[in-house]
C-alpha cells in the first residue's frame, strides 16, 4: 500500500517535472522570437550632457544573459512601446530628447517630436490606428493623429500640466487614463475632454487596468500606497496592508489573477483579490525602489523587476528567490517583451 | 520736449563692422587669449581651435580633433555647438577624412538635449548651424531621423522663442556667473557663422543684451547681485567664475590675467570657451563698455526675470523674479526677492566688494533642500531627486553650502540697506541660516550695539542680526550662524564716498537698533536707514518704504540709468550720456543715436 503510494507519488511527481520542463521548453521556444526590452533613465555617475555611461534603449535576447545598448548611450530614456499588426511592427521611446519610434526593428529611429513636445515621459498607443499617438509630458498630454507630424497639447479639464503616464482603455480605445499632478483623469473622446476621477489623494504616479475587469483601476501615488476602484472610477479605496509611500510600478499577470505593486523602499507585493489586500513578495529583493514590473504572459510565476540603481532582478518563482540579471547601476523604468 | 529732440546718427545697422569700435586694448587682450589658450593642452575642442587658428601644435591639434569626433562616450549639447564651432572656423584647413568624421558625428552620436534652458541653447545653436553646413540631407543622415530642412527650421524657430522670451520677460537661468559662458559662447557662435543675417543680427542683438545685462550689475570683473545658479567657489570668490574671464576680455576689468592667479585659475581650467569670444568678429559697443565701467556715480537698478519652468506645484509656469541693485564704484549690494525661483544653485543676495583680493564678498542663505523643490523643476521622481542631484551638484543636501534657494527667507532692500528675513518651519532638516565672512577682510568687529562691522578696503559693511547667533572658524571664512527659526539679518553698506572715516560710519549706527515684531507665520521687522528712510518689512507681507507698499508688480524689464525696457516690448534702451542705443528685437532692428546736450 505504502509502496503503491510512494510509486503513484513518483509518477505525479515525474509527469509534473515534464509538463513543467515541456512548458518552460515552450516558453522558450516563444521567447526565442521575443526579446525582453528595458528603458534605462539613469546611470550611476550619468550627468546629463556628459560623458555617456550606459543609459538608452537596452535588449536582452531571451537566449542571452546580457544587455546591449541599442539606442544611444546618452539617452534619458523614460519608458517604450510597441505597436504591432499584421507584418508592420512600430518601437517607440519616449525619451528626454522626444518621442522616437523605428519602423526596422530597431535599425534606425526618428524623433517625432519637437521643441514644443519636452520631455516625453511616456508613450500610449491606439491599438487600432498607428497614426494615432498620445504622449505624457511635464507639460501636459499631447496628441497626434498624422503618425506623429504634428502634436496638438490635450488638456481640456485638467488643473495641472504635470502628467506621468497614460493608459488607453482596454474596451476602448477612445477612452484613457492620464496619471496626473492632482489626480487620475479620464477622457472618452481621445483627449478632447478630461474629467478628474477623484482618486482622494493627489500625486498619481502609475495606473492599471485590470486585464479582465475592466472596471477595476488601480493608481500608485506619491506617500498614500495604492488606490483601487473596482467601479470604473466612482468610488476609490486604499488597498490594505501597503505602506504608505510612494509606489512607481504596477502590474498584473496576463490572466489578471495576480497583481504586482512596487515603489519606494516597498519591495514588492502582490494580491490576488483586485487589489483589495496585498501581502508582501517575501523575499523582497533588497533594492531601494522598484521602477517597474514584468510578469511573463505565459508564466506567471516568472517576475522582472527593474529597480532605482541596481538593475535588473528576476525570479521563476513568483518572487520567492531572486538573482540580479544585469544592468546594474541603471535605473530601469520599463520592462517588455516584444519580438 | 528737449529729451525727444534727438537726432539719429544711425539707423538699423545692419552691418556689424559700422558700429564696431575696438576698445583701446580689446584687440591686445583677443590676440593674449587665442595665444594662451593655443598653449593648453586639455582636450577640447576650445583649445583645438585655437591651436589650429594660431598654428601652435598643429600636429596634436589634429590627433586631439580626432579622438573628440571618435569618442563615442561624449556628446550633447556641450559637444554640439563647440564641434560645429570648430568644425565652421577650421573647415579649410583640415583633412577631409577629418571633416567626413565630423559630419559623421551629427548622424551616429545621440546629441543630447538636455533639460535646461543653457542645455538648450547650446543644442539648438549647434543643430541650427549643422544643419545649415550640411543642407539638404535626407533624414538617414542625422541621428534624430530628421532632414537638414526639418532640423533647421525647428532651431530656428526655438531660437526665435528664446531670443523672444529672453528679451520680454527674461532668462530663467538670468544673471549667471557661472553658466554665462553657456549662453554667450553658443550666441557668438551663432552670430559668427549664422548665414541669414536676420538670424545673424538677432544673434548680435542677444550677445548684446548678455553683456548689457551683465554690465549694468559689473564691478572690476566681479558679477554682482543675486543670480539664478551659482556654483559656491564662484559664490565665495567671485572672481573664480567663468564670467570674470568674458569680463576681462570685453570690459577690461579686472586688470589683471585671472589665470595667471592661482586663487583665480582652477575655474578656468578646461573651460577656454572665451576663446571662441576672442576669435569672434563681434564687438562689443562701446556703449556696453562704459557702462560696465562707469562707476563714477552710484545708481540703483532694478529688473525682472522669470523664473525656470515650473512643471509641478504651481499654478504659473513661469513667475517673474525681481532682482534690485546698488552699484558704487566701491561695492555693490544685491537682491532677488526670496524664496524658490531656482533649484540647486540660487544665490539670493549679497555685498561685493571692489577688491583685489580674493573671497571679496559678504552675504547669507537658509541652507534649503527637498525633493518637493526639486520636483517642481524635474520631472524624476521626488523621493530619488535630492540624491540624484547632489551626485553631480556634491553639495545639495549638504548643511553647509553656500548657494541655495529657500521659501523661508525672504529680502528687502533700499539702496544700500537690506532686510533678510527668515521664517524657517519647525521640523526642517537644516534648521539653521548661516552667513560668509572672508577672513581677509581688513577688519571685522562685533560692537557693543549689536552690529558686526567689517571693512575691506574703502568699503564698510555693519551687520545686524536680531536674535543670537555664533561664529564658527573656516579656513578662508568666519562662518556666521543662528539656530533662530526666526530671525532678521539688517545690513547696510557704505564707503569713504559716502561715509568718510570708517569710525563715522560706526558712530553713524551704533543708536540704531532694529525692531522684531509679530510671530508665528507672519513677523515684521521696522528699521530706519542711516538716511533717514523707514523699512517696514512682513514675511510674506508688504514692504513699506517710508509708509508706501514696494509693489513688484511696476517692476520695469530693466529700469536703471544705463538700462531700461518695459516688460514684453521686446524694445531694451541703453543710454549712457547722451549717447542711445536701442535694440528692437520684434523688428530684428538695431538703432544708435546720440541725445541733445
Amino acid at each position: 500500500m505504502a509502496k503503491t503510494a510512494v510509486r503513484a507519488s513518483r509518477i505525479v511527481a515525474i509527469s509534473v517535472a515534464v509538463v513543467s520542463s515541456l512548458s518552460l521548453y515552450a516558453q522558450r521556444l516563444e521567447d526565442g522570437r521575443r526579446n525582453y526590452y528595458a528603458a534605462v533613465f539613469l546611470n550611476r555617475g550619468h550627468v546629463s550632457g556628459g560623458a555617456s555611461s550606459n543609459i538608452g534603449l537596452f535588449k536582452r535576447m531571451s537566449s542571452d544573459t546580457i544587455w546591449h545598448n541599442i539606442y544611444r548611450p546618452n539617452l534619458f530614456t523614460f519608458g517604450i512601446g510597441f505597436w504591432e499588426r499584421g507584418a508592420t511592427r512600430r518601437y517607440y521611446i519616449a525619451g528626454g530628447n522626444g518621442l522616437h519610434r523605428s519602423t526596422d526593428e530597431g535599425r534606425t529611429w526618428r524623433v517625432l517630436t519637437t521643441w514644443k513636445t519636452e520631455e516625453i515621459l511616456s508613450v500610449a498607443l491606439d491599438p487600432v490606428d498607428s497614426s494615432i499617438l498620445y504622449v505624457a509630458t511635464p507639460f501636459g498630454v499631447f496628441k497626434s493623429t498624422d503618425d506623429g507630424s504634428h502634436w496638438v497639447r490635450k488638456m481640456k479639464g485638467m488643473k495641472r500640466w504635470y502628467v506621468q503616464r497614460l493608459v488607453v482603455d482596454r474596451t476602448d480605445r477612445r477612452k484613457l487614463y492620464a496619471a496626473a499632478e492632482d489626480d487620475l483623469y479620464q477622457t472618452t473622446d481621445g483627449g478632447e475632454h478630461w474629467r478628474q476621477l477623484g482618486v482622494g489623494v493627489p500625486g498619481i504616479l502609475s495606473a492599471l487596468q485590470h486585464p479582465q475587469q475592466t472596471a477595476v483601476l488601480l493608481v500608485g501615488t506619491e506617500d498614500h500606497g495604492v488606490r483601487v476602484t473596482t467601479d470604473g472610477g466612482r468610488t476609490w479605496s486604499g488597498g490594505q496592508n501597503l505602506p504608505q509611500t510612494s509606489f512607481y510600478a504596477l502590474r498584473s499577470s496576463s490572466d489578471g489573477q495576480a497583481l504586482y505593486a512596487g515603489g519606494y523602499r516597498t519591495g514588492l507585493w502582490k494580491s490576488e483579490n483586485l487589489g483589495r489586500t496585498w501581502s508582501l513578495v517575501s523575499p523582497a529583493p533588497n533594492v531601494e525602489a522598484i521602477y517597474s514590473i514584468f510578469v511573463h504572459p505565459d508564466d506567471p510565476k516568472h517576475l522582472l523587476i527593474g529597480t532605482c540603481g541596481q538593475g535588473v532582478y528576476e525570479s521563476f518563482d513568483g518572487g520567492g528567490s531572486w538573482k540580479n540579471i544585469g544592468l546594474q547601476g541603471a535605473h530601469v523604468k520599463q520592462i517588455e517583451l516584444y519580438p | 520736449m528737449r529729451n525727444s529732440a534727438v537726432i539719429l546718427l544711425t539707423v538699423l545697422l545692419l552691418v556689424p563692422s559700422v558700429e564696431a569700435r575696438a576698445q583701446p586694448s580689446f584687440e591686445q587682450r583677443r590676440q593674449r587669449l587665442i595665444e594662451v589658450v593655443a598653449g593648453e593642452r586639455d582636450r577640447s575642442f576650445f583649445t583645438v581651435t585655437a591651436k589650429l587658428v594660431t598654428g601652435k601644435d598643429k600636429e596634436f591639434a589634429i590627433q586631439m580633433l580626432d579622438s573628440l569626433t571618435t569618442d563615442q562616450s561624449i556628446g550633447g549639447m556641450f559637444y554640439s555647438y563647440a564641434a560645429i564651432g570648430s568644425y565652421l572656423r577650421l573647415r579649410d584647413q583640415l583633412p577631409d577624412s577629418l571633416k567626413a568624421k565630423m559630419r559623421n558625428s551629427f548622424r551616429e552620436r545621440t546629441m543630447y538635449r538636455g533639460d535646461t534652458e543653457n542645455h538648450w541653447v547650446m543644442y539648438y545653436t549647434g543643430l541650427y548651424l549643422a544643419a545649415q553646413t550640411w543642407p539638404n540631407e535626407g533624414r538617414s543622415q542625422w541621428y534624430n531621423g530628421k532632414s537638414s530642412d526639418e532640423n533647421f527650421r525647428e532651431a530656428e524657430e526655438w531660437l526665435n522663442l528664446w531670443f523672444k522670451t529672453s528679451s520680454t520677460i527674461g532668462q530663467g537661468e538670468f544673471d549667471s556667473p557661472t553658466y554665462f559662458i553657456t549662453f554667450i559662447t553658443p550666441v557668438l557662435t551663432l552670430y559668427e557663422f549664422a548665414s541669414d543675417p536676420v538670424m545673424k543680427r538677432r544673434a548680435q542683438m542677444m550677445a548684446d543684451l548678455l553683456f548689457a545685462d551683465f554690465a549694468v550689475e559689473h564691478l572690476n570683473g566681479n558679477y554682482c547681485g543675486g543670480h539664478s545658479r551659482d556654483y559656491p567657489e564662484d559664490i565665495m570668490n567671485p572672481l573664480s567664475a567663468p564670467a570674470a574671464l568674458w569680463a576681462w576680455l570685453y570690459f577690461g576689468e579686472p586688470q589683471f590675467e585671472l589665470w595667471q592667479e592661482t586663487r583665480y585659475r582652477p575655474r578656468h581650467r578646461g573651460g577656454w570657451e572665451t576663446v571662441f569670444g576672442a576669435m569672434s568678429s563681434y564687438r562689443l559697443p562701446e556703449i556696453i563698455y562704459s557702462i560696465a565701467t562707469d562707476r563714477s556715480t552710484p545708481y540703483v537698478h532694478t529688473e525682472t526675470k522669470r523664473v525656470r519652468n515650473i512643471i509641478r506645484f504651481g499654478l504659473e509656469k513661469n513667475p517673474p523674479v525681481y532682482k534690485y541693485t546698488y552699484m558704487t564704484r566701491h561695492y555693490a549690494l544685491g537682491s532677488l526677492q526670496g524664496g524658490i525661483l531656482q533649484p540647486i544653485q540660487q544665490h539670493t543676495w549679497d555685498v561685493t566688494f571692489a577688491s583685489d583680493k580674493p573671497y571679496n564678498t559678504i552675504f547669507t542663505l537658509h541652507p534649503f533642500y527637498s525633493g518637493k523643490e526639486l520636483a517642481m523643476f524635474f520631472p524624476e521622481e521626488q523621493k530619488f531627486l535630492s540624491d540624484e542631484v547632489d551626485r553631480y551638484h556634491k553639495i545639495y543636501t549638504n548643511p553647509n553650502k553656500w548657494n541655495s534657494s529657500s521659501p523661508f527667507e525672504q529680502t528687502f532692500q533700499h539702496k544700500n540697506t537690506i532686510l533678510v528675513l527668515y521664517n524657517i518651519d519647525k521640523g526642517i532638516t537644516h534648521p539653521h541660516i548661516d552667513g560668509f565672512f572672508p577672513k581677509n577682510l581688513d577688519e571685522r568687529s562685533i560692537d557693543p550695539s549689536g552690529w558686526i562691522f567689517c571693512r575691506m578696503g574703502a568699503t564698510y559693511v555693519a551687520f545686524y542680526s536680531l536674535r543670537p547667533y555664533e561664529w564658527i572658524e573656516e579656513e578662508i571664512n568666519w562662518r556666521w550662524r543662528s539656530f533662530e527659526l526666526m530671525n532678521c539679518i539688517v545690513v547696510e553698506v557704505g564707503s569713504s564716498d559716502e561715509e568718510g572715516p570708517f569710525e563715522q560710519f560706526k558712530r553713524n549706527l551704533q543708536a540704531r537698533s532694529p525692531a522684531l515684531t509679530g510671530g508665528g507665520r507672519n513677523p515684521t521687522i521696522e528699521y530706519t536707514t542711516r538716511s533717514g528712510d523707514h523699512m517696514k518689512f512682513t514675511f510674506n507681507g508688504p514692504r513699506l518704504l517710508n509708509g508706501k507698499p514696494v509693489n513688484f508688480a511696476e517692476y520695469k524689464f530693466f529700469n536703471g540709468p544705463y538700462l531700461h525696457s518695459e516688460r514684453k516690448s521686446g524694445v531694451v534702451t541703453m543710454t549712457y550720456k547722451n549717447h542711445v542705443r536701442e535694440l528692437d528685437f520684434d523688428k530684428a532692428t538695431i538703432k544708435e543715436w546720440q541725445k541733445l546736450q
